[in-house]
Parts: structure tokens; sequence; C-alpha cells
């Protein structure tokens, strides 16, 4: 409930367009992570509903199971692919070695920091202190004791939430593309609505070092970007969001300074 | 689903918004709902077979996770294990099914989730004075699931927009077909759309007040004392809005719950209603005040930081309706001592002379009757008073400085 907050806001920026859009950034520093590493996804937050004639989103269990079971194989298939070791969590005590709360604390945490990064990053509030610094947030201190205590190089923090169109509401989009026969003209009453985000956070430096957004939207009832509920679309959205990671700023220049050693605890 | 505001949704965010843009203000009166009508629509162990229910379900496992794990929930055993109980004594059918959670929040509210799970806030605790209040509002709160209220207004909003979507594009279609503007009537829908929404939501509020009428009747709490919350709640936000020099708000056709006025008559109604002639009703305001007395003093402390003066004089007063003491004379000082008006100090130092007269004095208020006795030049019974705050809190984080003002 507290995630749909984000959603929202990140929905009404695009409320108007009508495709597939994506947008990421990236710490100075960042080299997407490759070779032998560790990563942790923490509760992929996954909602697959039906939209309704009217417009409301209907929440679906089963479409959501269905999703997230995807989502994850396709998550484990890819980052096997980079050569990774992959866990991927849905309770909070599913991690030994911290506990639920300590957990739930970094949840929380990268949540409100995800907040300020799409306010500052994705609709428009541009912070000038920060300009020209890539993705300039960190998690602190809580990031950097998860990764000693678990010896997990990073944490991912996922959300999709996707809004298939109803019978009804491809109806009404028919109707309204009928009406473009006698003057009145409606086709684009709006249908699927996908919206995810993903963060990843590097548990040596409690930094988040990458960030993506991608909504997909149409206009058109009946027209689809992907369905979650399919490996085929699972896959798609997984590959949109964490397919193409570019390199930070500097990393990609050539540039690598000697990263900072975080402090021993 | 709670007992004064905070409608959750999305949906109800969106439309909120939409006609929270519109304000207009009239009086709103609807129909009583009867108690002898409400009975419960779900038996004991109650779980959905329909496929928008079990979707609202499976959404709220995480929200319960996170209520559950939240830092801001108070979480000790005695106290959380008696709102467990009187939910297990109001709560009809049900009873044994439901989940309550107390957030440390001081504003007066309560709320019930779809699957059957409540969160109390604090500042609840603080108002009610005595059990059957309590169990009044938590018995609205298991009326809103035992009338299955989520589901039922879920399905009146998706069946309300689907008609007004569906009428929009004809209007259009066919006002085009027939060379008319329908557009005017289409906004006319919308509004009319929007205000039947809220009015559905009322009707569910009215239903789970007598509902909850009922079941704190039957379990031997008094009915009239749902309708005296109300009564309290109408004194505090006047007398909050009249020291900022404002009028309380009254109901608009944009409420998503009765005004607390209609409320307030209705319960008294209700009350008459179902009250049994020679019955023996019992408020057990005594166990109340002994269950909460561990946490009162945080429950005011969190008050009186509000810097609401108006609301927190009268809720001390209306508290102190049923016997003054150390802690609630403590307290009033605090209020008139944030306050700083001119001859707030007086009344303050007159305040914590009162508070440390009862047995019950919480230690500050020593400390507090010693500042004011060292700032009138009596340092001999300031000393006394400082060292009884240190005999009271050894550990207190400013021992050492109330030490040296003791010494």
């Amino acid at each position: 409930m507290v995630k749909r907050g984000l959603g929202i806001a990140l929905a009404a920026c695009v409320a108007l367009s009508g495709c597939v859009q994506t947008r990421q950034y990236a710490d100075v520093q960042f080299t997407p992570p490759s070779g032998d590493y560790k990563l942790l996804v923490l509760r992929p937050d996954v909602t697959v509903g039906s939209l309704t004639t009217g417009g409301m989103v209907e929440p679906r269990a089963d479409w959501t199971d269905e999703a997230r079971h995807y989502i994850v194989d396709a998550l484990r298939t890819q980052q096997a692919g980079r050569g990774g070791k992959i866990t991927i969590i849905e309770h909070r005590n599913e991690v030994p070695g911290v506990t639920a709360q300590e957990l739930a604390d970094v949840e929380r945490l990268n949540y409100v920091v995800d907040q300020s990064i799409v306010l500052h990053k994705y609709l428009g509030d541009y912070l000038p202190t920060k300009r020209g610094k890539g993705l300039d947030w960190t998690l602190g201190q809580d990031a950097v004791k998860l990764g000693q205590k678990t010896g997990y190089d990073y944490a991912l923090f996922m959300h999709a939430e996707d809004a298939q169109a109803s019978g009804g509401r491809i109806a009404l989009g028919v109707l309204g593309l009928a009406g473009c026969f006698i003057g009145f003209c409606a086709p684009n009453v709006g249908g699927q609505q996908q919206l995810d985000y993903a963060s990843l956070v590097d548990l040596k430096t409690g930094e988040v070092v990458w960030f993506n957004v991608v909504m997909a939207g149409s206009e058109i009832p009946g027209i689809k970007f992907g369905d979650l509920r399919t490996p085929a679309g699972a896959a798609q959205m997984v590959d949109r969001l964490l397919g193409r990671m570019k390199p930070g700023k500097e990393a990609a220049k050539g540039v690598v300074m000697t990263p900072e050693v975080p402090e021993k605890h | 689903m709670c007992s004064r505001c905070l409608e959750l949704t999305r949906r109800s965010l969106l439309i909120g918004g939409g006609a929270a843009a519109a304000a207009l203000h009239t009086g709103t009166a609807e129909a009583r709902v009867l108690p002898q009508e409400m009975v419960p629509l779900v038996g004991p162990g109650y779980k959905p077979t329909e496929r928008d229910e079990i979707g609202l379900w499976k959404e709220m496992e995480r929200v319960e996770e996170e209520i559950a794990g939240s830092n801001l929930l108070i979480t000790d055993p005695n106290i959380t294990g008696y709102l467990q109980n009187i939910i297990g004594t109001v709560g009809g059918p049900a009873a044994k099914d439901f989940r309550i959670y107390l957030a440390r929040i001081s504003d007066f509210n309560a709320m019930m989730f779809p699957t059957g799970f409540a969160v109390v806030f604090s500042g609840l605790l603080l108002r009610m004075r005595n059990e059957a209040q309590l169990a009044g509002v938590i018995a609205h709160e298991s009326g809103h699931f035992l009338r299955r209220h989520m589901i039922r207004s879920w399905r009146d909003q998706k069946r309300k927009t689907d008609i007004f979507a569906i009428g929009a594009m004809l209007a259009g279609v066919g006002g085009a077909g027939a060379g008319v503007y329908l557009g005017d009537y289409v906004q006319l829908a919308q509004l009319g759309t929007i205000l039947s929404l809220f009015q559905y939501s009322r009707a569910m509020e009215a239903e789970a007040d007598a509902m909850g009428a009922r079941l704190i009747a039957d379990t031997g709490y008094p009915p009239v004392e749902m309708a005296n919350i109300w009564e309290q709640l109408i004194g505090e936000e006047n007398a909050s809005a009249r020291y900022r020099g404002k009028h309380r708000r009254r109901g608009s056709i944009f409420d998503t719950h009765p005004s607390e006025g209609s409320r307030m008559i209705d319960l008294r109604a209700d009350a008459a209603e179902i009250t049994v002639p020679g019955k023996a009703y019992d408020n057990l305001r005594e166990r109340y005040l002994t269950t909460i007395g561990p946490i009162r003093q945080m429950l005011l402390d969190d008050q009186v930081k509000l810097n609401d003066p108006g609301a927190s004089q009268y809720l001390i007063e209306t508290l102190a309706q049923d016997g003054w003491n150390g802690l609630l004379r403590f307290y009033e000082g605090e209020i008139w001592r944030l306050r700083n008006r001119p001859g707030d100090e007086q009344r303050a130092a007159q305040s914590y002379a009162a508070a440390v007269a009862y047995p019950d004095a919480p230690a500050e208020a020593w400390r507090s009757h010693g500042i004011e006795l060292m700032k009138q030049g009596r340092a001999g019974e300031a000393k006394t008073a400082f060292r009884r705050y240190l005999a009271m809190k050894p550990d207190a984080p400013d021992a050492a400085w109330v030490r040296s003002m003791a010494s």
C-alpha cells in the first residue's frame, strides 16, 4: 500500500504517453555487476490487476502469483547469465544472520530514499547540488552492516505493477473507436498500465548505485506491452528493467577511482 | 473503513482529490440505520470465495506484514492483550479471527482492514473515559468487517464508475450521432457518481455505528457510551477551533463519514432503543484506567506536545470529570507552560503545585514545581522538590543538572 504512493507519483508523470519508457540513473562510478558477485533480491513487490470498465484496478490474486513466479524465474536466469549468485527472498525472516526487523529497517529506509530519487530525478524537482553527479544517494551504514552480516555484494529492490484491460474496458475503447465514424472519436480511454522500478544498492559502500523506471502504458485498451502473466512477458519486463544497465559517467570514460574502504564496525 | 478518516486506497485518494477540488458545503441528513436490522454477514473463520475479494485479501497480506512489524506499534503485552480481549468479546461471529494493533499516533482514530485486522491509534486510548467507549469504537470497526463493507463499497465504486464510463461514452457517441453536445451532462453525471460514492461510504459508517451499538449492548456495556464519544469529540474540536479563532468543520456532501453531530444523535436513539430496562450495564471504567495506567503519562505527553492547547485543555478537563489527579494536573501545567501567553507561567506554577499534592504526581511534576519555586526565590522548598524528583528518577537524563540545583 505504501509502495503504491510512489507508483501513483510516477504514473502521474507519464499519464498521457502511450508507449514503453525507461529512464535509468547510475552512480558516476558505477560498473554493472558481472563475474562472481552475490546479489540479494528483497521481496520483489508484484501486483497484477484488472482494469475495470470505469478505470479502477481490481487486484487479482491468481495473476499476481503467476506473475511473481515468472518474474522470479526470469530474474534467476538473467543474473545466472552474468555470473552472479542470486538469492531471492519472499519473507523478511529468510536471510540468515539478520533479523526480520533489521531487514525491515533497510527496506523502509530504501523506500524513502527511492521516493527521494523519484522526486528529484524523475518528477522534475531537480537539485542543483546533485547536478552532473549521476545518482548520488546512499543508504549509509545500515546497508553496509547488512552486507557485512550476510556476505552479499548487492541488494536489489524491485517493484512491478500491471493492470490488464478487462473485457469491458476493451469494449469501451471499441465504442470510442466506433464513434470516430460519426464525429466523436475517443479510442484512447486508456488500456494496460505497467509500472516497474528497481534500485541496486552496493552493500560495501551503502550507496544506491543504479536506479531504473520502466513505464508501459497504452491509451487504447486491447493493445498490450508484455503480459507479466506469461513467461515471455515477465522475461521481457525483467530485461527492460535490468537488462541494459549502463555504467556511470566516469566509469564509462575509464576514470576509475579507488573505491572508498568502509570503516569496520 | 475507519472511525473518522483515512481511506487508504488509491481509488479513494483519486476520488477524494477530485472531490476536494470542488468544495461545496451543505448539510447532510440521511435516515438512521436501525440496530435490530444489523445482522452479521460473515460467520467464524470467514475466507473470501469470490475473485475480487480474494484479490483484495491478497493485497492486504503485505499491508498487514508491514503494520505488524512497524516500529510505531506499542507492543506492551498487557495492553495489546487487553485490546485483543475486547475485540474477542465485541467482535460478533468473527471475534476470534480479528487481529488488533496499537499504533503510537496521538490522533483519535481506529480502522479496520478488509482481512479482519484493526489498527487503533494511541490517541484513542487517551480520549476514552471507560472500557465501554473503547469497546464501542472497536465494535464499530468490527461492524465494518461483519457487514462486509470493504468489498461492498469496492463493488459499489466499480459499478458506479463502470456505469459512468459507459454512459459518458454513449453520451459522446450518441450525442455526436444526433448532432448535440452532451459534455455538460457528462460532467454533471461525473459529479453525481462521485457524490453517490461518498453517500455509500457514509451509509456504511452509519451501519457500523448501529452494529457497534448492538454488539456492545449485547456484551453488557451501556450503549449510550458510543454517543458520548461523539459528544466529547465535538467538544474537543470546538475547543481546538475556538482557540485558533476558527470554526469547527461541519459535515459536507464530500465526507466519507456522517457528521459527528448526526452520529451522536443517531447513536443516542440507538441506545434508547436497545437498552433493556432492568438489565445491568457496566462501563468498566476502573479496569480500563488500571490497564492503560502504565502508558497514560506517555499518551498525555504526546497530546500536550501537539501544540494544540485548546484541544489538550478540553481533553484534560473532560478526563478530570472523573476526578483530578497528579498526572492530569501536571499536564494541565504543561499546556500553560508550552502555550506561554502572559500569565501562563503563574498558571503553570499553580498546576504543578496542585499536582504534587496528589500521591500519584509524576516525577516531572516535582522537577517543574522545584523550578517554579526556585524562580519565586523559595530555594529551600525548591531543593526539597528537586530531591524528591531525583529519588523518583535517579537515572533521569537531566539528573546531574537537577542534582547541582538541589545541592
